[in-house]
């Protein structure tokens, strides 16, 4: 058992230097950099190349590098090219909206979903089950922005029950349980959004495992045994099919910081995704490396968290047990 | 034939001030202000939710708006102004001179006959742009009309080549003079469809057209980084960009003057003529604006001939401002989303109350000295002054910090240069209480020029002296000769001594979150402009209030 976690965390750290190494060049293979970026005919290429020393670009490859893992180690990302502030500022000041964002969705979207796909699976044909499968193929066939917009205009224009934008009404309410209340009012519509772009295919994936594991003989046997329909379903068919659901969940944490960069536009939402999309396109490689290295990291977690969380949810999965024995 | 109405009625309602006794007739100094109570620049990214916020009242001035559909549906709107003014874009495609068959001049110009500009407006557009035969857009003081017009004409553009001895293969295809192959294909340059729909769609027509000619040009979608890369190598044949032009023509020597045909210059199609070179000089050098003006029509000229690029269109301004205000400033050459509104809007109805601003993106660092970002510019804008303004409706200089200026040109021979004297307005004061005096702006010049910050490194460069012999005299002694020292100068932010003297390291200091030494309020953004910073919600939106102690010039 030891010795597997111990091959587990050499594994982990093996990738994590990958992941370093990577955001370091792939950023830098990308054709131009923040400096070659600006147009403007009011620099002139001498203003440039003394911004490019400021960025340190001018620097050896090799320097750079040195420099970037040393950042990366001790979590000293530097400044953003972009705004000059630091990079962790930057991050830190978006972490809330988008985990609260995301974090409310994944939640939301995954227990309703599956949900409802045991209970599809359990009534073919059933009203549920037809709910399940027609939400599914509609939240896979519009894209997000068509349905935010729909969304923002039915709730927030036609029948304004909720606001257009951002996390705080102007000007901001007094009182903390005014401004918590006028935060959830402002998260409503995209979380909602993205709750019902989501739990589709969480459903439509539950209801087919289910359907599988409902079919096989144990739960003919615990019918035999004359088990309730309600324990049946939940403490043998759902527990047996509750590792790949677990793993599609802790595998989707990491991207509860990742931002979603369509719902921040529509809703003008402060979160990662935008900026960590115009830190890619503005080539800010301490902004871009150091949101990747954080992402990296939370994925790496994750694969651990959910090796150990297989063990508790299936008895069948104990890693090393057998060589212990 | 509705928008047609749209564009005319703008028009037709341009340089006025709304809501004002004798509406119609422009008058600077009937503007007085700021009006408003509080100022919120609320940050709305998505274009239909600002479009959205606007009818439904959350905001109240709406700038830059590009879709002709948008337009559309806001003139049907009654809650709701528009305004249309010439700005300062300037669409076009460049091809590159160093390599045949470009640098015949007689293909460039037939080239510019094939592309059908006056359509593509119309069809693309709307007509909410102008098409382009010149170098500068049509809202320059300094814009050319008399120039050489390549009229859209296929059949014209066949018989200059013809007559030029260009012959054609049997599938249609150009073959030069005294060859016998036809053209190899070319590669045109653009931006993805996925970044720049519109932009996308005109590299596909323009490349139409000029097969149509027998010109065999294929478009090539590229990342804008990757784009830039190409171009910086000289790595093209064809490429379509667009610029966002200031009033001063002087980038006409950047664009096109053989010095700067160089890695990462803004010559990028690589245009070497010696006869352009002089008139650039002129024009880059000029010791006044009428010799720079002179310049820079004769150099327009020389280029329409020349035809290193083929301006296609330049777009319209587009505002929309909320019905409820008055005193909004629009004139044909500066859209209602401008300083002068700002400071001149007030309620039709009821006491002051807040101005709702849309900010479409995050400022990036609100750091004055740093920031390039044009939303930090939008912000920063309403706090810092500088020492000459343009005036809305001639984009001539304009009083501001300072009253009067001179330009002289001192020394000689080779040692000739420019000198610029201001006399500075008395009476005002910074945001924080200290009186403003030449030592801020020779502080301010000179801690620029000691750090060599990019943003301003090109109009510092040239100073050699700074001199306030009294607190309301400046003088600027240059290395060289140039008018456009004058506006370089004069249309910096000038920022308080007291602070910059406290500036550690300029690329860190973030003057927004740090509160001010003595004033409880107040930041480290401290200004003389007519709004006080009062708070940034990163994502949510920019707070200012009016300054009460703001005066425009002549209304001390």
């Amino acid at each position: 058992m030891r010795s597997y976690w111990a091959r587990r965390a050499a594994g982990a750290v093996l990738v994590l230097l990958l992941v370093i190494a990577a955001n370091f060049f792939l950023f830098r293979i990308m054709p131009g950099d923040a400096v070659s970026s600006i147009v403007d005919p009011r620099f002139s290429p001498e203003a440039k190349e003394r911004m490019r020393e400021l960025f340190g670009l001018d620097l050896p490859l090799h320097s750079q590098f040195f420099i970037y893992v040393r950042r990366m180690l001790t979590f000293d990302f530097g400044l953003s090219f972009l705004s000059q502030r630091p990079v962790w500022d930057e991050i830190r000041s978006r972490i809330p909206n988008t985990i609260a964002l995301l974090g409310s969705a994944l939640l939301l979207s995954s227990v309703i979903g599956t949900w409802l796909g045991v209970h599809a699976a359990r009534k073919r044909g059933g009203f549920v089950e037809k709910l399940v499968l027609i939400s599914g193929s509609v939240s896979f066939s519009f894209p997000s922005f068509f349905v935010q917009l729909v969304l923002l205009l039915l709730f927030a224009y036609t029948f304004p029950v909720f606001p257009l934008r951002g996390t705080v009404s102007i000007p901001m309410p007094q009182g903390t349980l005014n401004l918590v209340l006028d935060y959830i009012m402002h998260m409503v519509l995209p979380a909602g959004s993205l709750v019902l772009l989501g739990f589709g295919s969480w459903a439509i994936y539950v209801r087919n495992l289910m359907v599988k594991t409902l079919g096989k003989d144990f739960i003919l046997l615990a019918r035999a045994k004359g088990l309730s329909e309600e324990r049946i379903l939940w403490n043998h068919a759902f527990r047996s099919a509750l590792p790949p659901v677990l793993t599609i969940f802790l595998l989707a944490l990491p991207g509860i910081v990742s931002g979603a960069v369509i719902t921040e536009t529509v809703f003008s939402l402060h979160g990662v995704g935008k900026f960590l999309l115009d830190s890619i396109l503005g080539h800010d490689y301490p902004a871009a490396g150091a949101a990747f290295y954080i992402l990296g990291l939370l994925t790496i977690f994750s694969n651990l968290v959910a090796d150990a969380a297989y063990s508790i949810a299936d008895p069948r999965i104990r890693v090393g047990r057998r060589a212990e024995r | 034939m509705f928008r047609t109405k749209v564009i005319l009625a703008a028009f037709a309602a341009m340089a006025i001030i709304s809501g004002a006794a004798g509406a119609g007739v422009f008058d600077l100094s009937a503007i007085s202000g700021p009006k408003a109570s509080d100022l919120y620049m609320v940050i709305y990214r998505d274009p239909d939710s600002q479009i959205l916020a606007l009818q439904k009242g959350e905001l109240d001035v709406l700038g830059d708006i590009t879709r002709p559909v948008d337009v559309e549906r806001l003139s049907e709107n009654p809650d709701v102004t528009l305004s249309i003014s010439r700005g300062f874009h300037l669409f076009f495609m460049g091809f590159n001179l160093r390599q045949e068959p470009w640098n015949d001049m007689t293909l460039r110009q037939a080239a510019s006959m094939a592309v059908p500009s006056r359509q593509i407006v119309r069809d693309i557009f709307s007509g909410y742009s102008e098409p382009l035969s010149a170098y500068l857009p049509p809202a320059s003081p300094y814009y050319e009309p008399d120039v050489k017009v390549w009229e859209y004409s296929p059949e014209g553009a066949r018989k200059l080549l013809k007559d030029a001895g260009w012959k054609w293969s049997a599938d249609g295809i150009l073959i030069p003079p005294g060859k016998n192959a036809p053209l190899k294909p070319f590669r045109l340059l653009s931006p993805t469809a996925q970044v720049a729909p519109t932009t996308a769609e005109v590299s596909e027509r323009i490349a139409g057209a000029l097969k149509e000619i027998g010109i065999p040009v294929s478009v090539e979608p590229l990342d804008f980084s990757m784009m830039m890369k190409r171009l910086d190598s000289h790595d093209f044949d064809l490429f379509v960009m667009a610029w966002s032009l200031s009033r001063d023509p002087d980038s006409l020597f950047a664009f096109f003057h053989s010095s700067m045909d160089v890695r990462g210059g803004y010559n990028i199609q690589g245009l070497h003529d010696d006869s352009l070179d002089k008139v650039l000089e002129e024009l880059r050098f000029a010791p006044d604006r009428a010799t720079a003006e002179n310049a820079a029509r004769r150099s327009q000229k020389m280029l329409s001939e020349l035809a290193p690029w083929i301006p296609v269109y330049s777009r319209y301004m587009v505002t929309a401002v909320r019905k409820g205000w008055n005193g909004v400033i629009s004139t044909e050459k500066t859209s209602a989303d401008n300083m002068w509104t700002l400071i001149n809007m007030e309620p039709a109805s009821g006491g002051r109350r807040p101005v709702m601003w849309c900010l479409s993106d995050e400022p990036r660092s609100l750091n004055p000295l740093g920031t390039g970002s044009a939303y930090d510019w939008q912000v920063l804008g309403l706090i810092y002054d500088s020492l000459i303004a343009i005036d809305p409706e001639t984009l001539d200089d304009t009083p501001w910090l300072a009253d009067s200026w001179k330009v002289e040109t001192a020394g000689e021979g080779s040692g000739r240069h420019t000198r610029l004297i201001f006399n500075l307005r008395e009476g005002i004061r910074w945001h924080d209480g200290n009186p403003f005096s030449s030592k801020d702006v020779k502080a301010t010049l000179e801690f620029l020029k000691k750090n060599e910050i990019p943003r301003y490194f090109d109009s510092v460069r040239d100073i050699e002296k700074i001199e306030a012999p009294d607190a309301k005299t400046l003088i600027v002694t240059m290395k060289n000769i140039s008018y456009w020292h004058l506006h370089n100068i004069g249309g910096s932010p000038v920022f308080p001594a007291h602070i910059l003297e406290n500036v550690k390291n300029w690329e860190t200091w973030q003057p927004a979150s740090e509160p001010h030494p003595s004033q409880k309020g107040l930041t480290m953004l401290v200004g003389t402009g007519p709004f006080i910073f009062r708070e940034y919600r990163p994502g949510e939106y920019v707070h200012f209030v009016r300054n009460d102690s703001f005066r425009l010039p002549g209304r001390d």
